[in-house]
């Protein structure tokens, strides 16, 4: 990995990083409902330098993210860990697939819908094993994910265009 | 690099997510495993526990006077009550959730059998 590479990555884990330390302070009506605004800077990641990179951004953003935050290895640890690496993998896997077909805004709603997928079968299998309480939750979180997805990959879509009409590189 | 912008496939992912999305209230609420007991307390002590595909009728004593419930295909009413404004009976056939008929302080539910003793919650 070039150094430069290395410096991108640092700079879009902090913007990750920041985004999610600042949703932490947001009020939701639910408590573990998220709006996944660190997602945004995953989705510029991938489009911007691909999966290695959106996937490393992620990871950092998630353990240090729980440090900052006093949730390591808590269950809310587990539940981040499954949903984000499930949400950027499934991206990473439908980018690679179909390249060209989705801009941000069909990315983002892939990766929302997947990390509350996983959220839900790590908390099926972590925690409360009754399949009527992840059946209840569900519809919420789905349209919670809608909801968030698609206002972070329409938020992802003007700054990846700001940033190219630009001609700054992040 | 391409100039990036919301393609076709991006606004039917959308439709498709918020039809489902909404799809799902409905679906989950067919898929709820559903309760197969009814249990009638009358002031707060449990009376009787009947099975919910078994048809019949109970007649029983509430705090001031008779009662009828009848089970019948899956659902449940009451059909008499000696309460003076019967909401119990303008309930109606209920299939999960309770008839409360508060003046005789009787209290039927459909309930699931297993009451397993696990946490409400664990938040993180």
């Amino acid at each position: 990995m070039q150094s430069a590479d290395k410096y991108r990555i640092a700079i879009l884990a902090s913007y990750a990083l920041a985004l999610h330390g600042f949703e932490a302070l947001i009020p939701t009506p639910i408590p573990w409902l998220r709006l996944g605004l660190s997602n945004i800077i995953t989705v510029i990641t991938l489009f911007f330098y691909g999966i290695k990179p959106a996937l490393t951004v992620t990871m950092i953003r998630i353990v240090l993210g729980s440090l900052l935050l006093g949730t390591f290895l808590g269950p809310g640890f587990f539940l981040s860990l499954s949903g984000g690496l499930a949400g950027t993998i499934s991206m990473c896997i439908v980018m690679t697939l179909f390249p060209g077909l989705f801009g941000p805004l069909g990315i983002s709603l892939i990766g929302a819908f997947f990390h509350n997928i996983a959220q839900l079968l790590t908390a099926y299998l972590l925690f409360v094993r009754k399949i009527e309480a992840i059946l209840v939750v569900f519809p919420f979180l789905a349209v919670a994910g809608t909801v968030t997805g698609a206002f972070n990959g329409i938020a992802a879509k003007y700054l990846i265009q700001e940033i190219q009409k630009k001609q700054i590189i992040p | 690099m391409s100039i990036i912008k919301t393609t076709r496939a991006d606004k039917v992912l959308l439709l498709i997510c918020i039809f489902l999305s909404l799809y799902s209230f409905a679906y989950v609420k067919e898929a709820m495993p559903k309760g197969t007991e009814v249990r009638i307390e009358v002031d707060g002590k449990l009376k009787y526990t009947f099975p919910l595909n078994e048809d019949r009728t109970v007649e029983f004593n509430g705090v001031i006077g008779t009662a009828t419930v009848e089970i019948k295909g899956g659902k449940v009413r009451m059909t008499e009550a000696p309460c003076p404004n019967k909401v119990c009976i303008h309930q109606g056939w209920i299939e999960n959730g309770a008839i409360i008929c508060l003046p005789n302080k009787v209290v039927v539910t459909i309930s699931r059998p297993d009451h397993s003793k696990g946490p409400d919650a664990i938040s993180g």
